[in-house]
């Protein structure tokens, strides 16, 4: 028997990485989802709604499959606890784009033309707080490969860095939009806005899921 | 004519101990570099079996000084109330057989069960337990037992120290610079030097006499610093040109990109360092299968319990040899299954924990200290996963570390107990005759 044989556990970064991609998948489909609801195509959300949902099946698989492959016998680079909060956080904006994607699938809502840039503005905020991140995450082989240290952590604490900024813009971009939806309320019925608020919720969530798992991204170089 | 049976079939086992060594522990040696795709399979058996056959030969004798009589100094049996010289002798031999034969069953048994083995445990294990059992507690150098075992402790806590120290360098001053390209020309070297000292001072510093005999007094005297500096030195340069070459017009390439090439350019890097730890692994371990043979054959040739001073040169080559046809034949598959395994370990930090191993294997090994260089590595690997160098490091391996100690060291000892009051029992009269017929009057 030998003892080198025993000595290692399979690596969580690489699937981490691409439990960050599979992730980043799902909410690059946003952009599209918001597209065919601007125009009333709802087939067209049907089909992505359908191709989000496998997408976050995925993801679910390769978070699985982490957790089981680090049973508590192996010491890692990272706190344990840091890496499990992290991926449980950036599962939940797949869950999150998810329940965005449903909740345009479940009911033909129709955006008020006034309301049509502003829903743009904020969803493209949201894509940016997400893909800062996603930058970031995907950054964790290399990170692992400097031992979460030098140059390369430096270079993604900053990526990151900017990322509470983002993520506010978004926050402050929801209220606005919000106080229109009630500024226009007596031209709309109360399920479409009750439909447009789960929408700016769960959109805002997936800018807040980001934010958090930067967060954690940072414990994760920071406490190792 | 006795005498000559009596080598030959200890030779033999020897022979088969050598084997054993090099059909299952090489793989560990070359670890860093098959583990890394650096290298070949077939290759790194090719480069592995002529590193352990030198080391096994230039550096092999100062363990196998001790194997042979530094744990149970055959003198010291000698000097027992009650003991003729020609008994004492064939005590010895009989006991030195026994605990060749016990540690090489106890392999194979422990082979069978899964345990961990290792050689170097087993064989110290062995000849204390027949120094015991022939001559009582005082018949063992306790003093040296105690530093044995010390080291035992001591030797992959110093590879884990050396692990996390090189990997930090290497972590620090080259994976984790802006551009590690330029980082890897300049720091490189300094590694590379640092190693070839350490082998080359390993051979020549107050070595090398069981071949050079008298000759060659400067360069195993202070001459040795001046070789070792230049040697150091040459290979330093040397590798600081293969590395700007490879590395040429790379400098400003993005980091992720820039870390790749580094890390290319330190996989043959890593099957030097490897082949440095299968040189220091031959040099340290032979011992545990031709040891036992060395004191045999001087006891054999002089009919008395003298040992020469120069471990003689052949039992050197014949461990090698041993370890090469292990190698060979049977090396080659346990190489493939560890090296899947073991695919963490990337160029950068092979070298670090072969380098780390490599230094402290040679210096137990010019201590005179068996050591076990699975533990050293497995110390050196911890010690990088404490730098945060590898992904998930298995905690548990500290515990069958453990259980080598505890479980080898008595089990060989008591298998050669056994095998010893058999061996009393029925061979000792006809060892003792062998030996008298070919002893001087009245000796």
């Amino acid at each position: 028997m030998s003892l080198i044989k025993e000595l290692f556990g399979a690596s969580p970064f690489g699937p981490l990485v691409e439990h960050t991609k599979k992730v980043h998948e799902c909410v690059k489909q946003i952009q599209p989802l918001l597209d065919a609801l601007l125009k009333g195509d709802h087939e067209e959300i049907h089909r992505l709604q359908d191709e989000v949902s496998r997408l976050e099946y995925e993801a679910d698989k390769i978070k699985h499959e982490i957790r089981q492959q680090l049973p508590r016998r192996y010491f890692l680079p990272v706190g344990r606890d840091e890496l499990e909060n992290f991926l449980r956080c950036q599962d939940r904006i797949a869950d999150s784009v998810q329940d965005f994607a449903v909740i345009l699938f479940i009911r033909k809502t129709e955006v008020h033309p006034a309301l049509r840039d502003d829903f743009t503005e904020f969803v493209g905020q949201v894509m940016k707080v997400s893909n800062t991140l996603t930058a970031a995450a995907v950054e964790l082989q290399n990170l692992a490969e400097t031992s979460f240290g030098g140059e390369e952590a430096t270079s993604v604490l900053d990526r990151i860095a900017g990322l509470g900024e983002q993520e506010w813009g978004a926050d402050r971009m929801q209220r606005r939009l919000s106080r229109k939806i009630y500024g226009i309320e007596k031209e709309l019925d109360p399920v479409t806005i009750m439909f447009y608020d789960k929408m700016l919720q769960t959109l805002s969530r997936v800018a807040n899921e980001a934010e958090n798992t930067g967060d954690l991204l940072r414990a994760m170089i920071l406490k190792g | 004519m006795g005498c000559l049976v009596i080598i030959v079939l200890t030779a033999v086992l020897g022979l088969y101990m050598a084997w054993n060594i090099g059909a299952n522990d090489v793989a560990n040696s070359m670890g860093c570099a098959v583990g890394s795709r650096s290298v070949s399979i077939r290759w790194a058996v090719i480069l592995a079996g002529i590193c352990e056959f030198a080391g096994a030969v230039l550096v092999g004798a100062h363990v196998t000084d001790t194997v042979r009589k530094g744990i149970v100094d055959p003198a010291r049996i000698a000097s027992l109330p009650g003991l003729g010289e020609g008994e004492a002798a064939a005590l010895v031999l009989v006991g030195m057989a026994a605990s060749l034969l016990a540690a090489a069953i106890w392999l194979n048994a422990a082979t069978w069960m899964g345990m961990p083995v290792s050689t170097s445990h087993a064989i110290v294990g062995a000849i204390a337990g027949f120094g015991i059992i022939a001559a009582g507690w005082s018949a063992v150098d306790w003093s040296k037992m105690g530093q044995i075992v010390a080291s035992w402790f001591l030797s992959p806590l110093a590879g884990g120290v050396l692990g996390y120290t090189v990997f930090k360098v290497i972590s620090k001053l080259i994976l984790g610079r802006k551009r590690p390209v330029p980082a890897a020309i300049t720091i490189t070297p300094f590694v590379v030097f640092f190693l070839m000292v350490v082998v080359t001072l390993a051979i020549t510093y107050k070595g090398l006499s069981h071949l050079t005999g008298e000759h060659a007094k400067w360069i195993t005297g202070n001459g040795a610093f001046l070789v070792a500096a230049a040697v150091g030195l040459v290979s330093a340069l040397v590798s600081k040109a293969l590395i700007r070459r490879a590395l040429r017009g790379k400098e400003d390439l993005p980091l992720p990109e820039q870390l790749e090439l580094v890390e290319r350019v330190f996989a043959p890097l890593v099957v030097v360092t490897s082949c440095a730890v299968a040189f220091s692994h031959g040099a340290n371990d032979v011992a545990n299968a031709v040891g036992p043979l060395a004191a045999i054959v001087d006891i054999a040739s002089s009919c008395t319990v003298k040992m020469r001073v120069f471990v003689p040169a052949w039992v050197l080559v014949l461990g090698g040899s041993g370890i090469v046809l292990g190698l060979a034949t049977y090396g080659y598959r346990v190489m493939h299954t560890v090296g899947s395994k073991i695919t963490q370990i990337t160029p950068s930090r092979g070298v670090a924990a072969s380098v780390a191993a490599t230094v402290t294997v040679l210096i137990c090994t010019r201590m005179k200290l068996p050591v076990s260089t699975t533990h050293t590595l497995v110390g050196a690997i911890l010690g990088i996963g404490l730098a945060r160098g590898f992904g998930a490091v298995n905690r548990r391996v500290t515990r069958d570390i453990f259980e080598s100690w505890f479980i080898t060291v008595p089990a060989a000892a008591i298998m050669t107990m056994l095998l010893f009051m058999l061996g009393k029992a029925f061979l000792l009269e006809h060892v003792r005759q062998a030996l008298c017929q070919s002893m001087p009057a009245g000796g």
